[in-house]
């Protein structure tokens, strides 16, 4: 159930960022492009009455024809809820990073960046998080091919400090 | 019965009066090793609360004399790889298997440690760990009951006192 002031605000904020807003299994959706992400996230943390400036979790999406950023917000303070989802551009998946905002977002704009290869802007520290350094593509893109069998059962040598 | 036979066991019975039993070496060594395994706890999932299991009171490994898990590996001779091996522990794995003083068994426990399981197409999972580590038993099962886990045990251990018909089952002379 959503509250008719969360509905308010969100719809303030989608005519400033040029965005759109859905409802979705209960929750508001606002679908922005990226470079409009860091002011809807910022704008989202300080709504009055019912803010959202708690990062649940962050993911990328692949949609084909170009890739999703989604941020799940909620808070601490109510239960008000939002879900804020930024397009991104598949040849050149570069976002601004969330991290300047809430510095939980490190790692869970690695593992984006892991699976679907998006750039985050000014991340402290944008490596792999779950797999080795040296693996090549980005395993969650719906065009990644997995390798045969065979090579998958060579062993990998170990790099040093790893 | 052939004569040579009787006479045999006729000194071996009178061995036995005076406590004393005829055997080789190897044979001697491997029946003190079957009956006391030393674990390397290589849990990797959710296989390893299986194998903690197993030790615990309810199914009680103990009673074959295998509960020592061991955290090092140079102090184990029993590796049993539970769970499901990535790629980027594969490396680890095999650095642990080499780091065990020989004699050393492996046992692959679960489907993900056979034959790579529900993951076996993954792009980041080893495909069984035996492209990485020989592996003496599969222990099939997601997971295998604690039950499996023992059955398995005592399978390598029948596969280690009777090395000459492990040898027949595989080469077949």
């Amino acid at each position: 159930m959503v509250s008719d002031v969360l509905r308010a605000r969100v719809g303030d904020l989608a005519a400033r960022v040029k965005g759109e807003v859905e409802e979705s299994l209960g929750v508001l959706e606002l679908t922005v492009n990226y470079p409009e992400a860091i002011e809807t996230l910022i704008g989202a943390r300080n709504f009055a009455d019912v803010p959202c400036d708690f990062l649940h979790d962050l993911c990328g999406m692949d949609l084909e024809d170009h890739f999703e950023v989604v941020y799940q917000l909620s808070s601490l303070r109510g239960p008000q809820r939002l879900r804020i989802i930024a397009r991104v551009e598949r040849d050149n998946p570069v976002i601004d990073s969330a991290t300047r905002i809430w510095k939980g977002a490190d790692f869970l704009e690695r593992e984006a960046f892991d699976m679907f290869g998006i750039q985050f802007r000014g991340h402290p520290n944008l490596k792999r998080i779950y797999l080795w350094d040296d693996f090549e593509g980005y395993p969650m893109r719906k065009d990644y091919v997995v390798e045969s069998h065979e090579q998958r059962a060579i062993m990998r040598v170990r790099k040093e400090g790893e | 019965m052939d004569v040579k036979k009787e006479k045999e066991l006729r000194d071996a019975e009178v061995d036995a009066e005076k406590n004393i039993l005829r055997t080789s070496i190897e044979k001697f060594l491997n029946w003190g090793r079957v009956h006391s395994f030393w674990p390397n706890s290589f849990g990797l999932a959710c296989c390893a609360i299986e194998m903690a299991s197993t030790g615990g009171a309810r199914y009680d490994l103990s009673r074959f004399g295998y509960e020592v898990f061991q955290a090092s590996p140079r102090q184990a001779d029993l590796m049993i790889v539970a769970g499901t091996l990535t790629r980027k522990m594969a490396p680890v794995a095999r650095r642990i298997y080499d780091q065990m003083p020989e004699p050393k068994w492996a046992i692959a426990m679960g489907n993900c440690a056979c034959s790579g399981g529900p993951f076996a197409d993954s792009y980041a999972v080893v495909p069984g760990a035996d492209s990485i580590i020989p592996i003496d038993v599969y222990i099939p099962g997601c997971p295998p009951r604690p039950e499996a886990l023992i059955y398995g045990m005592l399978q390598l251990k029948q596969k280690i006192q009777n090395p000459s018909k492990v040898r027949l089952i595989k080469h077949g002379k």
